[in-house]
Parts: C-alpha cells; structure tokens; sequence
C-alpha cells in the first residue's frame, strides 16, 4: 500500500479499514440469517449456533482504524420444537433448532448499513476537502 | 534578492494553522466513525481552536528570529509550526453511551464532521483571497 501523508489521506484509510470491518460483518449476518433453520446431522445433535462479530480498534496511518478482530459464538440457549417424525429429533421427539433470531438479525443489518453510510460520508467528505485545496492550483 | 515566504506573513501562516486544525480535526471524526461500533470506544475531539491562542504562537517565534550582528549574515527564518500549535485532542464522550460502553453518536459525528469542512471551506477561500491580494499588488502597472 502506498504511503499516505495527508490528514484527508488519514482520515479516508480509516474510514476504509471501517468500510471492511462492516462488510465482513455483514459476511456473519448474512450466515446466520442463511442457516436459521439448520438442524443437527445425526439425531439429537446441536444445530448451527449463531455467530456474533466482534469489532476492535486497529492502527493504520497513525490514526485508530478499526477491525472485525475475531467471530464469536453466541453462548444463549436453542430454541426446541416438538416433532417427533424430524430426522434429527432426540428420543423425545424434541428438535433442537439454532439460537438465530431473524428480526435481532434483520436489526443488526440495519445498523451494520448505518454505519457503512456513515463511513462513506466520511471518505466522500475528506476527498472533498482535499480537492478544494488542489482548486488552489487552478487559478 | 529577498526570498519571500508565504509563512512569513501572518495571515497566511495563521491560515494555514487553521487549515492544519481542521484537517486533524476531520482525521479524529473519521476514527470515531470507524469505531462507531467498537465495544468500550470513547470518541475523540480537538479542543476548540483559539484564535488568541494562534495569535500569540505567530508573535512569539517572530521574536524568536536569529539575530543578525553583520550585514553579511542572511535573514534566519524561524519556522512556524502553527499548524501544531495548541491542536491537543482530548476524549468528548456524545451524549449517549450504550450498554458496550461505546459512546459513539453518529448524528453527532456527522454533524461535526459538516461543520469541520464548511470552516474548511471557508478558510480555503479566504487564503484563495489573500493570494489574489498579493497578485494583485505584484503585477507590474498599466497591466490588465
């Protein structure tokens, strides 16, 4: 990566490094949302466990960018339905189904969009700065 | 030949300090952006820029100017580093702080960031003007 210098330079890399943090959140949404009603393989077994992003500040071009440092579990309970004739019901007849909630997943996309926009400003809005000072030049 | 500084006039390097602040101040709006969703993350903020302040920094390195004891000896420019002058960023939490201890607002962010580049602005047209000022007074007369 080539070397930034200017403080617009600055402040458009971090909001970059904001606009992967929040893609890759997005990537986990998108898996919880897909697997909402993965169920076990084998009998009795545990279905998909909902996945949670965890996000901390990162260094770039002496500024505090941030990053999507690791993906977590999310340790809450499953839901169980009652359906004896499901292939990976236990011998009960109890189907543990993942812990995903779809409208706590619908609010976290939104949120995840928010805060893209919000980044993208930032960047439209430095780059905007810097060009009123290269108009300098024009006249 | 006298060599001429753009910095050695007041003006311009008071313009400049200006720029610098915003600038840094747009930097630190984008980190809190960035972080808008960072469990613990407390916003940052540049304290308000002082004019007084910029004042004084400009007056006191022009009497800081190397003293010249022989007509031989060239004029010492003491460089101005307004732009760093009086820029201390300090930790200004917005007026929510969620239940991860992130107290970052984006609406007040936001708002920030619009003010930050419209005094940009503002300071870019005036050193616009001041330099067609100083066109204006080095074009040689009966000149267009």
């Amino acid at each position: 990566m080539p070397e930034i210098k200017t403080t617009q330079g600055a402040a458009q890399a971090i909001a970059a490094s904001a606009l992967r943090a929040q893609q890759a959140r997005m990537r986990v949404i998108a898996e919880n949302l897909a697997n909402a009603n993965s169920t076990s393989r084998e009998a009795g077994g545990d279905p998909y466990r909902r996945q949670v992003a965890i996000f901390e500040p990162a260094k770039i071009d002496a500024g505090q960018g941030v990053r999507m440092s690791r993906v977590e579990a999310d340790p809450s309970e499953f839901r169980t339905e009652y359906e004896p004739g499901h292939p990976s019901a236990d011998a009960q007849g109890y189907v543990k189904l993942p812990n995903v909630n779809t409208l706590v997943e619908a609010m976290d996309m939104r949120e995840a969009q928010r805060a893209y926009e919000a980044n993208l400003n930032v960047i439209e809005t430095a780059r905007s700065m810097e060009m009123r000072v290269l108009d300098l030049l024009k006249r | 030949m006298l060599a001429m500084n753009l910095a050695d006039i007041p003006l311009f390097s008071m313009l400049r300090g200006r720029l610098g602040y915003l600038g840094e101040r747009q930097k630190l709006i984008a980190q809190n952006v960035a972080n808008s969703e960072t469990p613990g993350y407390k916003p940052q903020d540049l304290k308000p820029y002082s004019f007084d302040a910029q004042v004084r920094s400009v007056q006191l390195t022009a009497a800081g100017a190397p003293a010249r004891t022989q007509a031989a000896h060239m004029a010492g420019t003491v460089s101005r580093s307004t732009s760093s002058a009086g820029i201390k960023a300090i930790r200004t939490k917005d007026s929510e702080t969620t239940l991860d201890g992130n107290s970052v607002v984006l609406e007040e962010q936001m708002m920030k960031m619009s003010e930050a580049r419209m005094a940009y602005d503002a300071a870019v047209g005036f050193y616009q003007k001041s330099l067609n000022l100083l066109r204006t007074a080095a074009r040689p007369p009966g000149r267009g």
